[in-house]
């Protein structure tokens, strides 16, 4: 075989399959390209799933006739002229391989009229080859038809999966974009119907009451501006966007979406920042709902790792990382409020049905905007006069003042609270005092030991004692001296302060249980999890009658917690029943 | 008919506040929460049990005039007895209907009862049982300075109960509760008993102080022949029973540490003021607490007694004392100081350690009889 240069469509065809990878794939590039042209309209359609058509209009900068044929041909890009300008990108794209890309991979339309110039171009483009480039007449902006997709690589368009999904990949991608971009008025209609449509008034919130629906957003948080975070040793890094509430979980991680200076990114480590931040506050197995957007000087970064740019390099990952689990984490300590209690209906407490009528307010008002704007003429955004975050107060950061009232079932903790009732789960908040008293013990190096008057022989199956072994040194972190003593049995010579009171044998097995069988939520470390284990196994238990006293010292050590609302497995330690709920159960409120 | 008997009030007053801690609180068998009242040759016998590790017999001088036996309610009956006038009262058994009739003064009662056969036999003492006689004032004394440091918690039965060890010569008790000891020796005269090592409950032997038998009389230690998990404190009019604690005891001269290369010389009382100040503030911090030892060249030395919290802040206190061996700063949980140091007698106490993490002792200056180990804290890694 002789070795030959490949034809520039054969090239463009190979080049596409990296980047074209689906249908979504061309969305998502002429939507960025949308996007990089500064457009705040942005319409997609698809038919046949992505396959038969997909159209973007937009009304942004445009390209000049002139320029159109270029525009088609490979590493030809306005975004980009050296290679230094990759350290300083604003925009999204910047390979230039897109449009040439899906050209050679279907029939493309392209329909332009640049800023401020007179005429506009259409050019068709089939497999690459240029078939018809004429001047037209259309608004300012692109309008890009791409029809056929794959209809020249077979093998493509076999692997492409059913329509729904396809359909909802593109679906994904376009709500993801509205999120990241809620300046921009974003429409979405797939098969002649209108799945998303967007305000672009710049509020956030309002792209996800629209992509989630009000139940979702409902129980999500504003995470706090980060501006006092920044220091002068770091770049700055600024996390915005929404999070879920831990009572807000899924079973998986596809519903955290990140994006890196408004780049949609699926990036693990990122996604591990967010899921980090829930550390104890969500079960096991659960992941939270979230939209992260994360704002970095553009030097901090490389985006040049995929073709598809779903991947960032930053310079300083450390850095970012702990920016957004300190952001997300505060954010939830500082407002998860208490679960709610509910009864059969669920009544909302005031908090919630004040933000709940602020939020179908808000959907009403999208609305009539809506009828205003239905005969095509492109308005401008609304002005951001409303500020959305002047709503509901914010929750306390610690627990309400509580007022025992009794216990039940030698389990629960009966209070009182300004707001109407509070549950409280005896062990699982015992848990969650014990875990931040030994976690703050352990961040000083101050875990107290005791030495034991006699050491404890403890006789161990093969397995605990192999797990022992390879733990000496964890285990004495946390205040276990531990020694060898004959074949299968250890020697406990001392113990951590905390478990004195129980039997220490017994918090041994406790702490090297866990380091068996992983039974903490989401990625702790090994130590984390013994000291959870270990709060776990001394920790008032239920069942156990308890004196007001020891409850109300309970409830006390309980508010100094940073996270008092769950144990550390995640668990809630209290509910709430509201005064509200109290009256509209008894027919006190709202039967007038 | 059943029994009549009659009482002065405040004799069976006394009588049943003795028996009526042995009242088993939540106990399923109803008769446990009676108190049994019975004649017995021509005097009043009070009884009630746990079944467990209490039971307790008292003897109340009586007029007997018809033998029988009852038992009635102990909280009813007890919480009448003390409201009644200091005059007779009389006792009355209706058989027939469990029911015992009451009358002081302008006053009668009747109170339901449970037949007397199901109350459970008490223990008393036989000729063939081995008994040890102890002088009362030592034995109580013995017991305030030792059962306290018995467990409060069973996670090991055996350390809830006191050690007693009678070698010929002396009887030991001693308790642990897996952090700190105490031991004490006391030298007996008489050697009447074979040798013996039992573990009794520490809550028995904590009522068995409290009843507090007269000072010059003698506590016989009784072994019964037929029930070797038993042990009987016999005294004048009072039998007090237990079931024994069947684990074996930790070997405690092992845990006393026979060298020591610090030695300090202290003020009992200012100690254990210091002690005190600082557990207001270590209470906050695992009841931890640093002693300084400190030896000045040519004088007497200091010991600094410190707390910190990080909630509420921190104290020193300054004390005088005789130190020999080297400077040392060694830290315990400080409840287990003040403990002890409220149960010793004497002016001084000495405290003898050797390192951070090695055991210190405290002993009443000049009182080898005692010693109490305390194990030490330290901040690991």
């Amino acid at each position: 075989m002789t070795i030959r240069i490949l034809g520039a469509d054969v090239a463009n065809q190979i080049a596409a399959g990296e980047v074209v990878e689906r249908p979504a794939s061309v969305v998502k590039e002429l939507v960025e390209n949308a996007l990089d042209a500064r457009a705040n309209t942005i319409s997609v359609t698809s038919e046949g799933a992505g396959r038969r058509l997909i159209e973007v209009a937009d009304n942004g900068d445009g390209i000049p006739a002139d320029e159109l044929h270029l525009a088609f041909q490979r590493h030809a890009t306005s975004k980009i002229s050296h290679i230094d300008d990759l350290n300083q990108l604003y925009t999204l794209g910047f390979r230039g391989e897109a449009l040439a890309s899906i050209a050679s991979v279907s029939r493309t339309t392209v329909i332009s009229r640049a800023l401020g110039e007179d005429i506009s171009g259409r050019m068709l483009i089939e497999g690459g080859h240029i078939l018809v480039n004429e001047p037209t007449g259309a608004p300012q902006g692109t309008m890009i038809t791409v029809e056929n997709l794959f209809y020249n690589t077979p093998a493509r368009l076999k692997f492409l999966k059913k329509d729904a999904t396809e359909r909802q990949h593109i679906s994904a991608l376009v709500s993801r974009y509205a999120m990241a971009y809620p300046q921009v008025r974003f429409s979405l209609s797939q098969e002649g119907r209108e799945v998303l449509r967007t305000s672009g008034n710049g509020h956030l919130e309002e792209v996800l009451l629209e992509v989630f629906g009000l139940e979702t957003v409902q129980q999500m948080l504003p995470i706090q501006s980060q501006a006092d975070e920044r220091r002068p040793d770091r770049f700055p890094v600024v996390v915005n966007g929404h999070i879920g509430q831990p009572s807000l979980n899924r079973a998986n991680r596809s519903q955290i979406t990140v994006f890196v200076n408004g780049r949609w990114v699926q990036d693990s480590s990122l996604t591990y920042a967010v899921v980090q931040a829930y550390h104890t506050m969500l079960m096991t197995g659960r992941y939270p709902v979230a939209v992260v957007l994360i704002d970095v000087p553009p030097h901090e970064i490389d985006i040049n790792v995929h073709p598809t740019k779903a991947q960032v390099r930053f310079r300083r990952p450390e850095v970012v990382f702990s920016a957004v689990q300190r952001a997300v984490r505060r954010t939830l300590v500082d407002h998860t409020p208490v679960p709610q209690l509910s009864l059969g209906s669920s009544w909302g407490s005031p908090d919630w049905a004040a933000r709940r009528d602020r939020l179908t307010q808000v959907t009403t008002q999208r609305m009539t905007q809506l009828g205003f704007d239905a005969d095509g003429t492109m308005i401008d955004p609304p002005d951001d006069d409303d500020e959305p975050a002047t709503g509901p107060p914010r929750p306390r950061r610690n627990l309400p003042l509580l007022r025992v009232v009794g216990q039940i079932g030698a389990t629960y903790i009966v209070c009182e609270g300004p707001s109407g009732l509070y549950l409280i789960d005896q062990h699982a908040a015992h848990e969650r005092i014990l875990y931040e008293q030994f976690s703050a013990e352990r961040a000083n190096e101050q875990i107290m030991i005791q030495e034991l008057l006699e050491p404890v022989v403890i006789d161990l199956i093969p397995e605990h004692m192999d797990l022992i072994n390879a733990n000496v040194h964890l285990l004495e972190q946390v205040g276990f001296r531990v020694e060898t003593f004959g074949r299968n049995s250890v020697q406990l010579r001392a113990v951590p302060v905390m478990v004195a009171q129980g039997d220490p044998a017994e918090a041994l097995m406790a702490a090297i249980g866990d380091i068996e069988c992983g039974d903490m939520p989401m990625e702790a470390t090994a130590e984390q999890k013994m000291i959870a284990r270990i709060c776990k196994q001394v920790a008032v238990k239920a069942g156990q009658v308890l004196s007001p006293q020891e409850m109300q010292g309970l409830i006390r050590q309980l508010e100094a917690c940073e996270a008092p609302r769950s144990c550390p497995h995640g668990r809630p330690t209290l509910l709430h029943l509201s005064a509200e709920q109290l009256a509209k159960e008894f027919g006190r409120l709202g039967a007038i | 008919m059943g029994m009549r008997v009659s009482t002065p009030q405040d004799n069976l007053s006394k009588g049943l506040s003795i028996v009526s801690r042995a009242v088993g609180s939540r106990s399923n068998l109803p008769v446990l929460s009676n108190v049994l009242i019975a004649t017995d040759n021509g005097r009043l016998r009070l009884a009630a049990t746990n079944l467990n590790d209490l039971g307790i017999v008292s003897w109340v001088a009586a007029s007997v005039e018809e033998d029988g036996a009852i038992t009635v309610p102990a909280r009813t009956l007890n919480d009448l007895v003390n409201t009644l006038s200091p005059e007779r009262v009389d006792l009355e058994v209706a058989v027939r209907t469990n029911t015992l009739n009451l009358n002081c003064g302008a006053m009668t009662a009747q109170i339901k009862g449970i037949d007397a056969q199901e109350f459970p036999i008490m223990p008393e003492p036989t000729d063939e049982d081995q008994y040890l006689p102890v002088p009362a004032q030592l034995l109580r004394e013995t017991i305030k300075m030792v059962a306290f440091a018995a467990a409060r918690q069973d996670s090991r039965p055996v350390l809830t109960g006191v050690l007693m060890e009678y070698d010929g010569q002396s009887l030991t008790m001693a308790a642990a509760d897996g952090f700190r000891l105490a031991v004490r020796e006391m030298p007996l005269a008489a050697e009447s008993s074979e040798n013996f090592s039992l573990v009794v409950p520490a809550k028995t032997l904590s009522e068995l102080e409290r009843i507090g038998a007269n000072e010059d009389e003698d506590v016989y230690i009784v072994l019964p022949k037929d029930r070797s998990q038993q042990v009987l404190f016999h005294m004048n009019n009072v039998d007090v029973s237990t079931q024994l604690l069947g684990e074996e005891f930790p070997n405690f001269r092992q845990i006393v540490p026979q060298e020591t290369t610090t030695r300090v010389i202290l003020d009992t009382a200012s100690l254990l003021q210091a002690c005190k100040r600082a557990d207001i503030f270590a209470r906050e911090a695992n009841h931890t607490i640093q002693v300084h030892i400190q030896p000045q060249e040519g004088m007497a030395g200091v010991v600094r007694v410190s707390a910190t919290s990080a909630e509420t802040g921190e104290n020193e206190g300054f004390l005088d004392a005789t130190i020999e061996g080297d400077d040392l700063s060694i830290s315990f949980n400080v409840r287990y100081v003040i403990d002890v140091l409220n149960v010793i007698q004497s002016e001084s106490v000495e405290i003898l350690t050797s390192r951070p993490d090695k055991p210190g002792i405290i002993r009443p200056l000049g009182d080898s009889t005692y010693t109490y180990v305390i194990m030490p804290m330290y901040t690991g890694r």
